[in-house]
């Protein structure tokens, strides 16, 4: 009987910690349904939908205030940085898995901790190293500071990918008369998919949600990212539509939430790559 | 080609592969491309912070220690650091313990208890301004849904974000939200893979549920624990973006962090000068921090053990 209560009791605190997780996002979500005088008068907000002015709501967002332009922006700046990220990063993890030579340590420690790195301690120097190179606003301005903040993070994580794999497998193949690049690309990159997935998956999320130097380096509406919009059409700074607000946290959002559903068991391993061995 | 000229190609190819060149091909990429993007602004900023450079000013003059002087002497600086000691202080400790229950909630294995996992990890996904406007709505004082459920159950919410006292507080709640299931995630992964046999013979030795996790699981879990206190303790501590969506630092300066003052100085008054000086008193903080840190753990792939 009182297993049978102990038993109940975990259950209902399992419920409670699913209801803390997904409640506030799933409140978002009913908030960028109403009018604005709805979000004032109905507490808590009732769930009769209307098609109307949901409609009216998103088209307000994603086309007046431009956040499906700021969405392909970021798709475009993401995709880039990822691509070029992993090409600079994968050699430089395979070298740090394999091969003992001085300094090893300290160099991949050096790497790892630029993963700490504040943000706020080197924005302005890029910005203004964008201003010189003249690739300020425009999407090669964001590209390059992206790339360099997402690797310290992806050759961590492919590290940890290619420790994985028994150095047997390099020493047969390089028997068989490879070199050390042909074993890179031919032997090891099929290998380690599930960690360029992983290493992907984080990379891109950061970028996803980066405001900071895009608040420098973009002027122009035209090369605006997603976080960079939702971060002047949301800004605590100013009171604001909470109808309009919600919908444009639900199309910030709503991108990262779908792609992280195809790749959910990449999340763990990513977040714990390192963590345990 | 001649023989003598294809041979000298390939000793020169064969060079290439040597394990002494081949690892400085492989790393001068990464290398090269941090050296550039992300050492030379770390140096770069640490000149800004001799200069007085604005960005209605054009270029800085150098003025030496003056920035430094000035922070020292700027109450607002001291109450950046000591806003960033409590945000972070607080945050680990709640975060931590928390993590650490949730990781041995899950370890009984319920039924659906998958799909609560899966549903903790969002959190961590959303982009931090979103988090704030979503919290800021959720404690709305006049029509926020929490505040209607305190008010349900016959209680006076908190003024969350009007008063200097609660601000703070009501930071670390939401940055808690967002990232207590990290602790969790790397926690459970970690009791995940640690084998059976040792709780059940601490079982069979007849050791009491509290004692076998205070003398067999903690101990097992320390790794991990650290490693991920480690990752927390430094994001919270660069962390702007939550602010810059729950309250701007506000109100009246008592969520404005050490990295929300660089921000504030930087992109809003546009002091590229002095914001660096800023920036450069965090590194600060933060080498200390690891080099007294590196005296406990290792951090590195594989090296967590």
């Amino acid at each position: 009987m009182k297993r049978k209560i102990g038993r109940a009791f975990a259950y209902l605190v399992l419920i409670m910690l699913g209801l803390a997780g997904i409640a506030p996002i799933v409140y978002l979500g009913v908030l960028s349904t109403k009018k604005r005088i709805e979000i004032l008068a109905q507490v808590p907000p009732t769930l009769d939908f209307k098609w109307a002015r949901i409609t009216k709501n998103y088209n307000e967002v994603l086309f007046s205030q431009g956040m499906l332009e700021f969405t392909v922006n970021s798709i475009i700046v993401v995709g880039a940085t990822t691509v070029l990220v992993l090409v600079i990063a994968t050699p430089a993890a395979y070298a740090f898995s394999r091969f003992r030579f001085r300094g090893n340590e300290n160099l991949a420690f050096t790497i790892l901790s630029m993963r700490f790195m504040p943000p706020v301690a080197i924005a302005i120097p890029l910005f203004l190293m964008m201003q010189w190179v003249g690739t300020h606003d425009s999407y090669l301005g964001l590209i390059l500071p992206y790339i360099a903040f997402s690797l310290p993070l992806v050759v961590w994580i492919m590290i940890g990918f290619f420790d994985e794999i028994p150095q047997e497998i390099d020493d047969a193949a390089i028997m068989d008369g490879c070199t050390r690049f042909e074993v890179l690309w031919r032997v090891m990159l099929p290998m380690v998919r599930p960690g360029l997935v992983t290493a992907s998956l984080f990379g891109a999320i950061f970028i996803w949600n980066e405001f900071l130097v895009a608040l420098y380096v973009i002027d122009s509406r035209e090369f605006q990212t997603i976080a960079l919009g939702a971060a002047t059409l949301v800004s605590a700074q100013r009171p604001i539509d909470w109808n309009i607000a919600a919908a444009v946290g639900v199309v910030t959002v709503v991108p990262i939430l779908i792609f992280s559903l195809f790749v959910q068991r990449y999340i763990v391993r990513g977040l714990t790559a390192g963590a345990v061995k | 080609m001649t023989p003598a000229s294809r041979e000298r190609l390939g000793t020169k190819l064969g060079k290439l592969d040597r394990p002494g060149t081949v690892v400085w091909l492989l790393l001068a990429p990464t290398l090269l491309y941090l050296a550039a993007f992300a050492i030379f602004p770390l140096f770069y900023s640490l000149r800004l912070s001799f200069t007085d450079l604005t960005a209605a000013a054009g270029t800085g003059d150098w003025v030496g220690l003056r920035n430094y002087g000035d922070l020292l002497r700027d109450p607002h600086f001291w109450n950046a650091t000591k806003n960033s000691a409590v945000m972070v202080s607080a945050s680990l400790a709640i975060q931590v313990v928390l993590g650490v229950a949730l990781a041995m909630f899950f370890n009984l294995q319920l039924r659906g208890a998958w799909l609560v996992r899966g549903i903790l990890v969002l959190p961590m996904l959303i982009t931090p301004i979103v988090v704030g406007v979503m919290w800021r709505a959720l404690l709305n004082p006049d029509w926020g849904l929490i505040n209607w459920c305190i008010a349900a159950v016959g209680l006076e919410p908190p003024n969350w974000f009007g008063s200097i006292e609660m601000a703070m507080p009501t930071l670390i709640l939401v940055e808690s939200w967002q990232w207590t299931p990290f602790v969790f995630i790397i926690v459970y992964a970690r009791l995940q893979a640690l084998p059976q046999e040792v709780f059940e013979a601490a079982i069979v030795d007849g050791a009491k549920p509290l004692a076998t996790f205070r003398f067999v699981t903690l101990p097992l879990l320390m790794p991990a624990i650290i490693f991920a206190a480690v990752f927390r303790a430094v994001d919270s501590f660069r962390s702007f973006d939550l602010i810059f969506g729950l309250s701007y630092g506000g109100p009246a300066r008592s969520t404005t962090t050490l990295s929300f003052f660089s921000f504030q100085n930087g992109f809003q008054w546009q002091n590229y000068g002095y914001a660096a000086a800023v920036s450069y008193m965090m590194l600060l903080i933060l080498a200390v921090g690891t080099i007294v840190l590196l005296r406990f753990v290792q951090i590195r792939p594989g090296y967590a053990k």
